[in-house]
């Protein structure tokens, strides 16, 4: 295997184990605002606000791994 | 990164176009090149992706509609109205994709300009977003001056419904102190307002999202990181924005404290500039990624599938352009929040 290969198969993996990550992440959070929500229906609004700046934080964190895959993949 | 990327691989398809005896300007050559190889499969997806940087000039779709001037700073100003003119000018030429000093053109690594200003399309559709803000905020408040008492119509209830959610939603819960809510409000809706338009432009066909670029999203940032510590240093003082940079740990753990503050005031505005960026970028890609699919199949049968992903992501895309703008506004306003919080809040949280 040529080095671009190993480039390519580094960047999809890290794609790969990124999206595992950020979606265990989200879901995790998803899971207990709701149970959240299910307790105290009156606060939805705040849960939603947090989740949501949660959510983006989380993201945040996938889309450095995504970029730093497509760097991978553009710079061979 | 993208970008640079993007830019070498339509110098490829300039230096393909400039071998068969034509020289164009840079874009054309980039469409031409395009419709030759329409059919082999693996330039559609370079040419797609090459629409997502910058250019000079204005393409909607196959058409120029115009050309944008070219700017550089090198000892002296440097003013082109269009690229032809600036390869007609003979002091800079076109070296993979980059404009470089055509004296330098033979050594290994050309030299470029000191400074490139050029107008790009990312900054036309940031000017157009500009104005538009400008031409409706005016309106609306013109209007507002003009009749206080009169209950608001029309565009005066849309601003006013954002300006509302922005100040009573995003600013007033997490900035504790009303002096810098009253002083700060109109900021944060310019902020909302703007990252939303260029956003939205985006989505226009043949718009440019201006926000996809790292200089834009970059530029705001860096507002956003003085308008964090100037606001923390107005409120607590001075000596208390000093003071934070111990993050309330006792004076001896101050060699390890100070530098993670420091990195910490610093990353903030970095991932506020990589998180707008990459999410507008994402949306792109992934759009022009399936519309490249059906280049490079070239058969009719999955054309239904392609349009009705396309839609679904473009439908995505609308809720991320509101989302993202919400985001960002509702993180600077959390971190100034955070960097004023010191007296007798509950103090720090990161």
């Amino acid at each position: 295997m040529g080095s671009a290969a190993l480039a390519y198969l580094g960047a999809g993996l890290g794609a790969g184990i990124t999206a595992l990550g950020a979606g265990l992440g989200i879901g995790i959070l998803a899971s207990k605002a709701l149970e959240a929500i299910g307790r105290q229906p009156e606060a939805t609004n705040k849960i939603q606000t947090a989740m949501i700046i949660s959510a983006a934080l989380i993201e945040g964190v996938a889309f450095f791994a995504a970029v730093i895959c497509l760097l991978l993949t553009l710079k061979v | 990164m993208v970008k640079d990327s993007v830019t070498t691989n339509s110098a490829e398809h300039k230096t393909d176009a400039s071998h068969t005896g034509q020289t164009q300007s840079h874009s054309t050559a980039t469409h031409e090149t395009a419709q030759h190889s329409g059919g082999e499969g693996s330039d559609v997806f370079s040419h797609l992706f090459s629409e997502l940087g910058d250019h000079n000039g204005l393409i909607i779709g196959p058409y120029k509609v115009s050309e944008l001037p070219m700017i550089f700073y090198h000892d002296q100003f440097y003013f082109y109205p269009n690229e032809k003119a600036m390869e007609q000018a003979g002091t800079f030429s076109f070296h993979h994709g980059h404009p470089v000093l055509t004296s330098t053109l033979n050594q290994k690594e050309p030299q470029k300009p000191s400074f490139d200003l050029s107008i790009t399309n990312f900054v036309f559709f940031q000017w157009l977003a500009m104005f538009l803000i400008m031409a409706v905020l005016l309106f609306v408040s013109r209007k507002f001056k003009k009749n206080p008492l009169k209950a608001p119509s029309g565009l005066q209830n849309v601003v006013d419904a954002f300006y509302c959610f922005v100040r009573d939603g995003v600013v007033k819960p997490n900035i504790p102190s009303a002096r810098a809510v009253k002083r700060l409000s109109p900021y944060f809706f310019t902020l909302f307002f703007f990252i939303l338009v260029m956003n939205m432009l985006g989505l226009i066909p043949g718009g440019h999202t201006a926000t996809s670029t790292v200089g834009v999203t970059g530029a705001l940032a860096i507002t956003a990181f003085l308008v964090i510590n100037i606001t923390a240093m107005r409120e607590s003082g001075v000596g208390a924005w000093f003071k934070h940079l111990l993050g309330g740990a006792p004076i001896y753990l101050a060699p390890i404290m100070i530098p993670i503050e420091i990195l910490s005031m610093f990353i903030k505005p970095f991932a506020l500039t990589i998180r707008l960026f990459a999410n507008m970028v994402a949306g792109h890609v992934v759009l022009l990624s399936l519309l490249g699919l059906l280049f490079y199949f070239q058969m009719f049968i999955i054309a239904p599938a392609i349009v009705g992903f396309s839609v679904f992501i473009y439908v995505i895309e609308l809720l991320v352009v509101f989302l993202q703008a919400f985001i960002f506004t509702m993180l600077t306003a959390i971190f100034t929040g955070l960097a004023i919080g010191e007296h007798g809040h509950e103090g720090h949280a990161h």
